[in-house]
């Protein structure tokens, strides 16, 4: 069966119906894309479904879903265990308009995903399962109770499009009663992309990621985030060619029996390539995965 | 993307989201806390004024921001007094009761109403006897006189800094009004 959007985002609301009725307790992620270090208790198991929208590029359609269906387990109360299967759904058409990538025509298809057999004077639709995950969270100091939450954060992935081994420090500092969340990420990774020329393209990145999450009222919590995003054409962040800025508000809903958050990230101008990777920037933007608005909406279940 | 929005989608997400009306986790009422930590004594209602000072001095004692209410105090027969409070929980209040003797210590806790996916430990006997006995001169402090349950820091924290600005609460203010 072919997957499509309709179907995947049927699939996520089926699942998440089933198990709300099915199970019932929450743990949770107050921000879209930044991690803190509220963990799962000690042999608590939850389900959380993530659906990701990279929506727009310099011209035409670009429309690239990502879906992350992931459990996870407490194996101590400061060691969290996780693993998930990533599906995505790309369409892309006339996305591009940089003539280092276009040539002399002035739109073509293009993008993450888009290999580069693909005939760029016409449209790319895909979709599949991606692949897998396995991630691992360690807490070092707890910011319930130390001035600074510390944590580490690993994450290997294979998949179709790449491989990627992705590292994480994560910081988190609480306030006024806890209600008020201030939390860091700086993210690395080393990725070997297969969709384009001999399928063992190396890449890597350095992602600083912050933002505030207050808890308004009783179950809601509202907040920004940013994310200051560079990325390398070689591994172990060497050759940089891209850099670009995002911005955004999260909204977060957490009940005893489930929580459900929705981010929204904004591609600020600004945004510049470099290195040879010219052809993916245009308008003061940066493409490749990158898109002028970024979605995401999770949704957990604690299963136990 | 051109979207419109499904009929099938709304039902779906209508569908999550409506049993999901919060069912707190009451564990007792007032009446019936009160009858627990105080049997057979008369509770009369003394409610106090929470003046802006004295809200300041309970939130510098116990680090709570979340400001303390003053009607849900009532006076014990033979001089105890019996304190309602409520403390912020992961998604919720905390809804708790204190139990002092009339020389102000801890003489029982009674957690009221609990709404939380995790932490329903912090209403069972052994973690809630570590604070009877306790009076204003004591830490109250989460991993120093009083111990963490794993997986349910927050709740136990808050719960423990709560209690520590009701026993200044006797401290500052309900001493006083004992002695009158």
């Amino acid at each position: 069966m072919k997957l499509t959007i309709k179907r995947l985002i049927a699939f996520c609301i089926l699942l998440a119906t089933a198990l709300h009725f099915s199970f019932a307790h929450a743990g949770e992620g107050v921000f879209g894309w930044l991690y803190t270090l509220d963990l799962q208790p000690k042999g608590k198991l939850e389900f959380e479904q993530r659906l990701q929208l990279n929506q727009q590029q310099s011209s035409g359609t670009y429309d690239a879903w990502t879906a992350r269906t992931e459990l996870e387990y407490g194996l101590t109360n400061d060691l969290q265990v996780a693993g998930y299967i990533n599906s995505y759904y790309t369409n892309a058409n006339q996305n591009y308009t940089n003539p280092e990538a276009c040539g002399d025509t002035p739109t073509c298809t293009g993008g993450y995903g888009v290999p580069s057999s693909h005939d760029p004077s016409t449209a790319y639709r895909k979709s599949g399962i991606e692949g897998g995950s396995l991630e691992a969270i360690y807490r070092i100091t707890n910011p319930v109770t130390s001035p600074v939450g510390v944590g580490l954060y690993l994450e290997p992935t294979w998949g179709r499009n790449k491989d990627e081994i992705e590292a994480r420090l994560l910081l988190q500092s609480n306030f006024i009663d806890d209600r008020l969340i201030l939390a860091g990420n700086v993210v690395v990774a080393n990725e070997r992309l297969k969709f384009i020329e001999n399928g063992n393209v190396p890449e890597s990145m350095m992602d600083f990621l912050v933002g505030a999450s207050y808890r308004f009222a009783p179950k809601w919590s509202a907040g920004v985030e940013a994310r200051f995003h560079n990325d390398y054409s070689e591994l172990n962040l060497r050759n940089q060619v891209q850099r670009a800025t995002f911005v955004g508000p999260n909204m977060h809903y957490a009940a005893k029996d489930w929580w459900v958050t929705g981010a929204w990230r904004y591609q600020l101008k600004g945004g510049t390539c470099m290195g040879g990777g010219e052809a993916e920037c245009s308008n003061a933007r940066v493409w490749d995965s990158h898109s002028v608005n970024e979605f995401i909406v999770k949704v957990g279940f604690p299963l136990n | 993307m051109n979207w419109k929005p499904n009929p099938f989608v709304i039902a779906g997400l209508a569908m999550t989201s409506a049993p999901i009306v919060a069912q707190a986790k009451i564990y007792v009422s007032i009446e019936q806390a009160q009858k627990i930590i105080f049997p057979n004594k008369v509770l009369t209602k003394a409610p106090i004024l929470i003046t802006g000072d004295l809200q300041d001095k309970m939130r510098s004692a116990s680090s709570i921001r979340h400001p303390f209410q003053g009607e849900r105090i009532w006076k014990a027969s033979d001089g105890g007094w019996f304190i309602v409070d409520e403390v912020v929980g992961k998604h919720e209040m905390i809804t708790y009761a204190v139990g002092l003797s009339p020389t102000g210590s801890v003489q029982s806790i009674e957690i009221l109403e609990y709404v939380e996916s995790y932490g329903y430990e912090v209403a069972e006997a052994n973690w809630r006897k570590q604070f009877v006995g306790k009076t204003a001169s004591d830490a109250i402090k989460l991993n120093q006189d009083i111990q963490n349950i794993g997986g349910a820091t927050l709740s136990c924290k808050h719960i423990t800094d709560g209690v520590k600005r009701v026993v200044t609460l006797y401290d500052l203010a309900l001493k006083q009004a004992h002695s009158k």
